[in-house]
């Protein structure tokens, strides 16, 4: 179209981008409502899934898990309110929540010993012994879950990875690079020796001290001088639970 | 889980750093805390009532490990037991230690109930008879050590409870309860 001058086109213009608009509204319209229709659909088939297997996801914690992922990748989180549909429909809010509170209580009772630093496997198997009477099992999923709702408190609940296994820290002591590596190495014995340390990681003497003192102090780790070959162990009590450790550390280096 | 006889070991026994004193306050606090409490229990189940520093002593060492408690660990844990009255160091050179995992007023209050569930008011009994007589066996009383028990009996006749009559030989000593 030529553009003519004057007001008449002025308005003309004004006119078409009113109508542009509006057409694009609508567009807008149109796809917000078909989403919104999708994703109510999506609900309520959730919502039926969710009623249908209420009791696999109750009692069985592989479905459980598996339930939580498809929650997670449609962003509907079953866990957000207690107050929610969800937490009516399936009581995981309240199940959480308990886990939550004897989770704290482990790892109190455990702390003097291993100074605020467990194995998730340890807590996760205390944790079954203490809900024997309880019928649903508990997977490590649902304690990692657990403890992340824990992170509200702002209490320093935190899981940590290291090397293979996942720890939880109750104590807000902070590790470095240096501790994470020497828990991992740690892992392979329960303990580890101040010249194992600084071969692996081509550490001088002072630096390997200083970590491992670092770990006395945080009570993470526990001296032992009673080998035959009169080197010093560092014990890692998170790293071997007291229970598994046995004598079988005599045969090795 | 690891026996000793009858006595059912707790897991610290087969951790390692558990026979190396710890140099951390709060870690050292904990150990003791675990080894008074082993050498208590184990004590009473096995009416062990003195211990000998530099003897050979079940849990002075676990084999299975290979560790053992050095004589200044086994000191400080003892010490600890003399802190809090659960026992005593029977000579200056605390070499024999006295562990009482009963108090003596407990041990005053086992032969008080002793005395009344056998109807022994108002007459004699031996000392032998209270630590080896057929009314003591399976009570917390059979065997037990005669200078504990006397410390008890000595305690209940301050009281005027008892009263002890001195025999010819330290065998046939009596005691007269009076409840």
């Amino acid at each position: 179209m030529r553009r003519r001058p004057g007001i008449a086109g002025l308005q003309n213009a004004a006119a078409a981008r009113d109508q542009y608009r509006l057409i694009g509204e609508n567009v807008a319209k149109v796809r917000t409502d078909l989403m919104n229709q999708q994703l109510a659909t999506f609900r309520s088939q959730l919502e039926e899934f969710a009623r249908k297997h209420k009791n696999d996801i109750r009692k069985n914690p592989t479905f459980r898990s598996q339930f939580h992922e498809m929650c997670a990748k449609v962003g509907v989180d079953p866990l957000a309110s207690n107050k929610g549909f969800w937490a009516e429909l399936l009581g995981i809010g309240d199940f959480y929540y308990e886990l939550g509170v004897q989770i704290v209580d482990i790892c109190l009772v455990t702390r003097t010993h291993n100074g605020g630093l467990i194995n998730l496997q340890e807590l996760c198997s205390l944790l079954c012994q203490r809900r024997k009477t309880a019928r649903e099992s508990v997977s490590e999923d649902d304690c990692l879950r657990a403890i992340n709702k824990l992170k509200v408190l702002g209490s320093g609940f935190e899981v940590i990875s290291v090397g293979k296994k996942k720890l939880v820290r109750s104590v807000p002591t902070e590790l470095n690079k240096d501790h994470n590596e020497i828990l991992e190495l740690a892992q392979a014995h329960g303990y580890v020796l101040v010249e194992e340390v600084e071969k692996r990681f081509s550490w001088s003497s002072g630096r390997a001290i200083d970590a491992l003192e670092t770990l006395l102090e945080e009570g993470l780790a526990m001296i032992d001088d009673g080998h035959r070959d009169g080197k010093r162990r560092y014990w890692f009590p998170c790293v071997s639970s007291i229970s598994s450790a046995t004598g079988s550390e005599g045969l090795k280096i | 889980m690891q026996r000793l006889g009858d006595f059912r070991l707790p897991h610290f026994f087969n951790y390692p750093p558990y026979f190396t004193l710890q140099p951390v306050r709060e870690t050292r606090e904990k150990q003791v805390q675990l080894w008074k409490e082993l050498i208590l229990d184990y004590c009473r189940s096995q009416k062990i009532f003195i211990i000998g520093l530099e003897e050979e002593f079940p849990l002075f060492s676990n084999p299975v490990i290979e560790r053992s408690l050095n004589h200044e660990a086994r000191g400080v844990f003892l010490s600890a037991l003399v802190s809090e009255g659960r026992a005593e160091w029977m000579d200056k050179s605390h070499k024999k230690c006295l562990i009482l995992w009963l108090r003596i007023q407990d041990w005053a209050d086992h032969i008080i109930k002793f005395v009344k569930d056998n109807g022994l008011e108002d007459s004699v009994v031996t000392v032998e008879d209270i630590r080896s007589g057929f009314e003591s066996r399976g009570t917390e009383l059979a065997g037990i050590d005669r200078g504990v028990l006397m410390r008890a009996l000595r305690l209940l006749e301050q009281k005027g409870k008892a009263a002890i009559f001195k025999g010819s030989s330290s065998d046939d000593e009596g005691v007269k309860f009076s409840v």
